[in-house]
């Protein structure tokens, strides 16, 4: 995953160093500009010229534009793209670069803020069972088949290694074979799942896992519900009747990292009408962009958890934002 | 934020209006909105800058004929590319024919094997299906549970791990079956072992066509993965599902053009009559974010016969019961009515949410209270008292409150349509408007 957007980025490096290089290159010409990377000693002779560089609107139009381009490309919503840009605009705009920062380094500060700005923080469940009363209750929403039920069995996986113990509510009574798809994985994962007949009332399933985990002295319950589409009235209702009854400490979004510009239209209405506390991006293996994932948390403004990135139960990393931002700038800076 | 999008896709359109030339400064204009409104939609950048391009340098080069106005020449224009875009034709044979299709995971796959069993089967084919889904758990179950709704044969053998022998075992157990459709396992283009199987599962079952699912969801990325699947398999066609969401699906575009195939069926919701043939004229309002007026119209046209319904007179504000009971009967034909909203221009009317979401249990619901009324009553809401809504409820076996509601829904609707009628809203206008499309 985001291996596509670093090497896009890079060329984007390239092109802003350029025309920076550019606008502070004497008109005198005595110098020709290097092809490529300029010499140290040519490095310095333009800081000796110019000492300080003011960059106008006009100089960054172009690279600005071929940012923009590479941003859609990686399948960064537009309204997202939008914001990166003004913000790295505004970053550089009238900046003063004082006398020995490279140019490279003014790009990749202004690109490092407006991303790591957009990707918010991380989150440590982990970290969160620990500190919380017990049971913790999660429940996970989201659209039909961007992977719910496979990521609650990969949570349930991940929480039992650490040592936890897990019961799963099988919220989802809706699609055919869900029960049994549920079963399956609990079964292999040795984790006890809570399930009623196919058809009946999710809100009764959890609260019942809600139930069981208070008696037994569960650790966290994993709510799964069924998939639904934001415009769906009765169905979003439902699922507010469903967090209405379980209470969940958490309310996670299971998005895939595959998806386009809808990403950030039904990431913003689940956030609206069930509330959202963080966020699970599904199918990473599958996307060497990572564009949904700047995307989804710009929109909702929520941490992401997990990418998940495979079919096995261990293929689900824990996300963090510093890294992601090293790697797709190549960790300069 | 989208409706602001068409609105501006719309404001450029008028920029050209009225105008005696091309000018270069608007057409410029339009197609930076087209660009984004694509975009937006998910469509391939590339393919989006081909599209822009080719406008711009048709609208300036070539000749508006004659009697057509600049604006209407340079919309014909971009239909025209648009349409290019959408790829060519695919039919659908009714005959003995074998389906393979295959997909990213959780595309909608097993859902669409069993919603096509059923279109096949509602034309009087002998459909079977195979399940050649040997990982995810459930997935023959829910096979199963979907074809077992509409009496479809389905072969599958859980704890069988390789799905080359389910496919052989399957194809001679349903022999007699004319059409056989094989569902597979989701998989992505990164994933060689399972590429390889589905090279191997089109040779084993000779598969007249391969269909790609797509959900409407997917970004940018559609073009890598289509890429892949039709280099291993010769991808002969898109199915585009989920539909039924607020995706545009201009991902299944970037899919037809890697594949030179075409978008045979559209999924759009959960039951398995959601499947509706590809119509590209409804594919590029919805992409546009405008209302799609032509497949509305014909929609209309099939629940409703013209006297049934007085629409002019609904706009000037007569409207009583007796037309939302009709109304109603026509939208429980027609489809949910959040959906036919969508479809109108309704960019500037404010039709208030609640008037919308009723959802179809309760309009059945309303349907029966309304049969409990006088004639009167039904031509004249205002009568209704206290008593005679105790006298219709009774009748209808529901309660005073329900009624109530039932009358408030009523001023509801009564109120919006009023607001649609002038101002902002005017529905001949918006019809020339579109017309030109």
């Amino acid at each position: 995953m985001f291996d596509g957007l670093r090497e896009k980025l890079r060329s984007v490096r390239e092109i802003f160093g350029t025309s920076i290089r550019e606008a502070s290159t004497p008109p005198a010409g005595d110098a020709p500009p290097a092809k490529g990377e300029p010499g140290l000693a040519e490095r310095v002779k333009i800081l000796v010229t110019d000492g300080e560089l003011v960059l106008t609107e006009r100089q960054i139009q172009a690279p600005l534009q071929e940012l923009e381009m590479i941003l859609l490309e990686n399948d960064v919503a537009l309204p997202v793209t939008d914001e990166i840009l003004r913000r790295v605009q505004k970053e550089l705009v009238g900046k003063h670069r004082g006398i020995g920062v490279s140019p490279e380094s003014v790009i990749i500060s202004a690109l490092r803020g407006a991303i790591v700005q957009v990707l918010g923080e991380g989150f440590d469940l982990a970290g969160y069972v620990r500190d919380h009363k017990r049971p913790v209750k999660i429940l996970f929403t989201g659209v039909n088949g961007t992977g719910k039920t496979t990521t609650v069995a990969k949570v349930g996986s991940y929480l039992k290694k650490l040592g936890f113990s897990v019961v799963i509510g099988s919220g989802d009574t809706y699609r055919a074979g869900a029960l049994e798809q549920i079963a399956t994985h609990a079964d292999r994962l040795g984790i006890k799942v809570i399930q009623h007949k196919a058809g009946g009332d999710p809100s009764a399933v959890l609260f019942d896992a809600v139930e069981y985990a208070g008696a037994h002295k569960m650790d966290v319950v994993l709510a799964d519900s069924a998939g639904r589409f934001h415009n769906r009235v009765n169905l979003m209702n439902q699922l507010e009747k469903m967090k209405r009854v379980m209470q969940p400490d958490l309310v996670v979004y299971v998005d895939e990292a595959v998806a386009g510009n809808d990403a950030v239209v039904r990431a913003e209405e689940f956030e609206r009408l069930v509330g959202t506390d963080a966020v699970i991006l599904t199918k990473a293996d599958m996307d060497m962009r990572g564009g949904a994932a700047i995307s989804i948390a710009h929109t909702v403004g929520k941490p992401i958890m997990f990418l998940g990135t495979g079919q096995g139960y261990d293929d689900l990393m824990p996300f963090s934002p510093d890294r992601v931002v090293d790697e797709l700038l190549g960790g300069v800076g | 934020m989208l409706d602001k999008l068409s609105s501006s896709l719309k404001d450029a359109l008028k920029k050209l209006a009225g105008k005696a030339v091309v000018d270069r400064a608007a057409v410029e204009e339009l197609i930076r909105d087209l660009q984004r409104a694509l975009i937006q939609a998910d469509v391939n950048v590339r393919l989006v800058h081909a599209l822009s391009q080719a406008v711009k340098a048709r609208s300036l080069d070539e000749q508006p004929p004659k009697g057509m106005s600049v604006r209407e020449h340079v919309l014909r224009i971009v239909y025209q590319e648009l349409l290019r875009l959408m790829g060519s034709k695919a039919e659908v044979a009714l005959g003995p024919q074998r389906i393979l299709l295959a997909g990213l995971q959780g595309s909608g796959k097993t859902t669409t094997t069993a919603k096509l069993a059923r279109y096949f089967q509602r034309k009087g084919l002998k459909v079977g299906v195979i399940c050649a889904d040997t990982f995810r758990p459930g997935a023959y179950d829910q096979l199963l549970t979907l074809c077992g709704k509409v009496n479809v044969p389905c072969y599958g053998e859980p704890g069988e791990l390789v799905a080359e022998k389910i496919v052989e075992r399957g194809l001679s157990s349903l022999a007699s079956s004319e059409v056989v459709l094989i569902d597979t396992q989701g998989r992505h283009a990164l994933e060689k072992d399972l590429i390889d199987e589905i090279i191997r599962l089109n040779e084993i079952t000779r598969a007249d066509h391969r269909w790609l699912v797509i959900d409407a969801a997917l970004g940018q990325q559609a073009r890598d993965q289509a890429r892949r699947f039709h280099e291993a398999i010769e991808v002969d066609g898109v199915i585009v599902t989920k539909m039924d969401g607020t995706a545009k699906g201009g991902g299944a575009l970037s899919a037809v053009s890697e594949t030179q195939s075409g978008i045979v069926f559209i999924g759009s919701g959960e039951t398995l009559d959601d499947l509706e043939r590809f119509d590209p004229d409804s594919f590029i309002s919805r992409l546009l974010g405008m209302g799609d007026l032509k497949s509305l119209v014909e929609r209309a046209e099939e629940a409703i016969t013209a006297e049934e319904m007085d629409v002019t007179g609904m706009l000037r504000g007569k409207f009583t019961l007796r037309d939302m009971y009709k109304q109603l009967e026509a939208v429980s034909r027609m489809g949910p009515l959040k959906q036919i909203m969508s479809m109108l221009p309704l960019g500037g009317a404010d039709v208030p949410s609640e008037a919308i979401d009723v959802t179809s249990s309760k309009m059945a619901r309303y349907r029966v209270i309304m049969d409990s009324m006088t004639a009167k009553e039904l031509d004249d809401p205002n009568i209704i008292s206290g008593s005679r809504i105790h006298r219709i409820a009774t009748g209808a076996g529901s309660s005073p409150d329900e009624v109530r509601e039932l009358l408030k829904y009523y001023r509801l609707m009564q109120r919006a349509l009023k607001g649609m009628r002038g101002g902002k809203f005017n529905l001949q206008r918006l019809m020339k408007r579109f017309s030109g499309m």
